[in-house]
């Protein structure tokens, strides 16, 4: 269980970015954390992983406060994936990489193995695992870089943006991974985005941030009732989600709207 | 005031040759004078840190010399020498920018151009190094890599971290490279720029260099 | 018929030491259009960019076939800042691209290479800032300025020398829907006022929708459609595994326009679409 108390942040020039943010993430919860550039969702993310802390309030994980913690400590509770992959490559099997985590806390060589192959097959990668990280294409090594931050076996994910500029066969992809994450080994996944279609699509709860503020936290559904704000938060109602809540049907692809609306209109006109 | 990037270049040159002319005394006041004009230039906590900086590798050299059996004015005259010639060196940074200098380089020093370009594109990429290092040391740490502990154990840290900024700094130049070539990066770079004339200013501080660097000649003579 | 602008005559490519990456290319870009390139990632959409800019295979090196032509003249033996005056070319690293420290001399480095003098350099500088929206930043340091703005100073930049063609490959891949419609926004409004061609390699074609004339997509190195954006996108449609890479709407209308046998227009906004399809299928809504 992760969550923020009253939680505020503001860089050291003085400009706010989170202002009392308050929320709270059940054990195997897949939340969508959306909001537009600058918002505060990456902030956010950044303090649940101790990568900052917060100037009043206070983060816990588990009940704990984690404001003396670092990163370091937290990596085999929460995995984070940051946005781009390229920054963190540093050995030269793709094996190698998800097992420096586990190295850097001193484990057992045969539990290294374990865990590294473990984290491989549950992210598609392991006839991967011997190459040469550099040599993988842009979705593989988005998928390496969760492979990575699961090597210690965390409780919780926490990805980045990791639907940016992939094409949508890539995006499913990687989402359907994280969904079969979540519901196979319930691992809480808090997914930060501004990709209202791939929220819809795979998430039950989503946290809108708007210029540092929480201004939704609820059922993902809601947000696609044809609500008003959306625009001012900076985010966008996909035309799926439009055409379903004025057809009263429900339609995630192009194809099942044109199936159900099909039927509803009796096959003809 | 304000002088070309070459009468400034020139003033730095002449401190370093005058170190080694002007007796202890004059070096020292020079000394000073730098650091005045240093800190009046730029007083911030970047200068003060390279100031700091500076001391302790000027401390490092003389300790080395004391290593070495040199006396201990030798090595303390060694030792203020560098300084002064490196505070020079932080005093032109301080005041011109560096396309400033990297053009008088070519225009006067006649500096090949990739080797005067090399100087910008060094200080273009700085700043995008530190913010990559950063989240290439947050990725680390995010892994289990515990970044506390002595200095050593954080110097080691940052050495891991060598190995991707370096092969993306490889990538960058890459990019970096072709779009030099697609905007015509040649010797016409620096020949359409507009030159930098020397003024009245200029040619005082020129004129009081050239008298100080001559000491020698005219102050027997009087 | 005008002349196309850029001309792919049975052109292929590999890379050094490596696959051929682009297989019998017959491609061309209209004068004045603007053009969304599509396709999977590593189809070599890319590559093409570069090949239009005559990096590939010229500056590359690599094996290849073929010609490429850019305003009737082929690539080859051209030097790659000679093109540069005719075509400006954005990758997805723009960041790599800027070579300055201020945002004044990024736009005048490329007008001094190829002999502009000062002041003609001084009013394009000037000029190009305002076009994209960075009036008298003249001596902004690079790091004075975000992100979307250096991806305009960049184009800025490429704008300075008045090519006759504009290429962006993923513009948008790290921004937020409001930030890609802004760029997009920007990038037709230079389209519409100097008469421009403008090739753009973009997944989400929901953003260009507004603005677009001609669809190109790529698939494992090769021509899978092209022509104008309602022609070509129907050919895409037609191939399932391509299906996809079209905008939701559209291919909800070509389904319907398949099922019910109707016409439905060729629409350049997501408003557009829903209006035709709700009013079309009004008798659905009403019956609950």
């Amino acid at each position: 269980m992760i969550e923020a108390e009253a939680v505020n942040y503001a860089y050291r020039r003085g400009e706010p970015v989170l202002n009392d943010i308050s929320c709270k993430i059940e054990d195997g919860e897949f939340v969508a954390l959306l909001g537009h550039n600058g918002s505060g969702k990456t902030t956010l993310s950044r303090l649940f992983m101790a990568l900052v802390h917060p100037r009043s309030g206070c983060v816990r994980i588990d009940g704990d406060d984690i404001a003396k913690l670092e990163p370091a400590d937290l990596a085999d509770k929460v995995g984070y994936v940051f946005q781009n992959p390229d920054l963190q490559i540093l050995e030269e099997t793709v094996f190698d990489e998800v097992a420096y985590g586990p190295r850097c806390k001193k484990l057992l060589e045969g539990q290294v193995q374990k865990q590294v192959e473990q984290a491989l097959a549950t992210t598609g990668m392991t006839e991967f695992a011997q190459a040469y990280p550099r040599t993988l294409s842009f979705g593989q090594k988005r998928r390496l870089g969760v492979a990575v931050a699961l090597a210690l076996n965390p409780r919780i994910l926490i990805l980045d943006e990791i639907t940016n500029g992939q094409d949508k066969l890539e995006k499913q992809k990687i989402m359907e991974y994280l969904q079969n994450i979540n519901a196979q080994q319930n691992i809480t996944i808090i997914l930060i985005t501004h990709d209202m279609d791939i929220a819809r699509m795979y998430t039950q709860r989503s946290i809108v941030l708007n210029n540092g503020n929480k201004v939704f936290d609820g059922a993902t559904q809601e947000l696609y009732s044809g609500r008003e704000d959306l625009q001012e938060w900076g985010l966008h109602l996909p035309v799926l989600a439009r055409l379903s809540s004025e057809f009263q049907v429900q339609a995630l692809s192009p194809a099942e709207f044109c199936r159900q609306i099909t039927v509803k209109a009796g096959g003809t006109l | 005031m304000k002088l070309t990037a070459f009468t400034q270049l020139i003033v730095v040159l002449a401190v370093t040759a005058w170190v080694f002319i002007l007796p202890v005394q004059a070096v020292a006041i020079i000394l000073a004078l730098e650091l005045a004009l240093l800190l009046y230039i730029k007083h911030d906590r970047l200068t003060l840190a390279a100031i700091g900086a500076l001391t302790i590798f000027t401390g490092m050299m003389i300790l080395l010399q004391l290593l070495f059996r040199s006396p201990l004015n030798v090595a303390l005259i060694g030792g203020l020498r560098m300084f002064v010639m490196t505070t020079a060196f932080l005093c032109l940074l301080a005041a011109t920018r560096i396309q400033d200098i990297a053009q008088a380089l070519v225009e006067k020093f006649h500096l090949p151009y990739e080797y005067a370009f090399m100087l910008t594109t060094a200080l273009r990429f700085v700043p995008d190094f530190l913010v990559d290092s950063e989240a290439t040391l947050d990725a680390q740490s995010c892994r289990g890599y515990s970044n506390r502990g002595n200095v050593f154990k954080r110097f080691f840290s940052y050495l891991a971290v060598v190995k991707p900024l370096v092969m993306r700094a490889v990538a960058k130049s890459d990019t970096l490279a072709l779009s030099m070539e697609l905007k015509g990066f040649g010797s016409n770079t620096y020949k359409n720029m507009k030159p930098q004339r020397l003024q009245m200013a200029d040619y005082l501080v020129l004129l009081v260099t050239l008298i100080l660097s001559t000491y020698s000649f005219w102050v027997g003579k009087i | 018929m005008s002349e196309a602008v850029i001309k792919f005559k049975d052109f292929h490519f590999a890379y050094l030491n490596s696959e051929v990456v682009l297989h019998d290319i017959n491609m061309e870009i209209r004068p004045g259009s603007f053009t969304v390139l599509a396709g999977h990632s590593g189809a070599g959409k890319t590559t093409l960019c570069k090949a239009m800019a005559g990096i590939i295979p010229h500056y590359y090196g690599g094996r290849y076939a073929g010609d490429v032509e850019v305003l009737g003249e082929s690539t080859q033996g051209k030097k790659v800042a000679d093109l540069a005056m005719d075509l400006g070319l954005m990758l997805e690293d723009y960041e790599s691209q800027l070579v300055s420290l201020t945002a004044g001399e990024e736009i005048a480095f490329g007008l001094l290479n190829h002999g502009f003098n000062p002041d003609e350099v001084e009013l394009r500088t000037k000029k190009a800032l305002e076009d994209v929206g960075l009036p008298g930043r003249e001596n902004y340091q690079l790091d004075e300025l975000s992100g979307g703005q250096r991806q305009r100073l960049l184009l800025a930049s490429l704008l300075a020398v008045h090519p006759k063609i504009l290429i962006l490959d993923e513009p948008v891949s790290a921004m937020d829907p409001q930030g890609a419609l802004s760029l997009y926004k920007l990038l037709n409004k230079i389209y519409q006022e100097y008469k421009m061609t403008i090739v753009v390699v973009e997944h989400n074609i929901n953003f260009v929708l507004p603005y677009v004339t001609d669809l190109v997509v790529v698939e494992e190195g090769r021509i899978a459609a092209q022509g104008a954006f309602a022609t070509a996108a129907k050919q895409v449609y037609e191939q399932e595994n391509l299906r996809h890479m079209l905008p939701a709407l559209w291919q909800i209308k070509f389904n319907l326009e398949d099922k019910f046998h109707l016409s439905l227009g060729a629409w350049r906004s997501e408003d557009e679409g829903l209006a035709e399809i709700s009013k079309k299928f009004e008798r659905v809504v009403v019956e609950r």
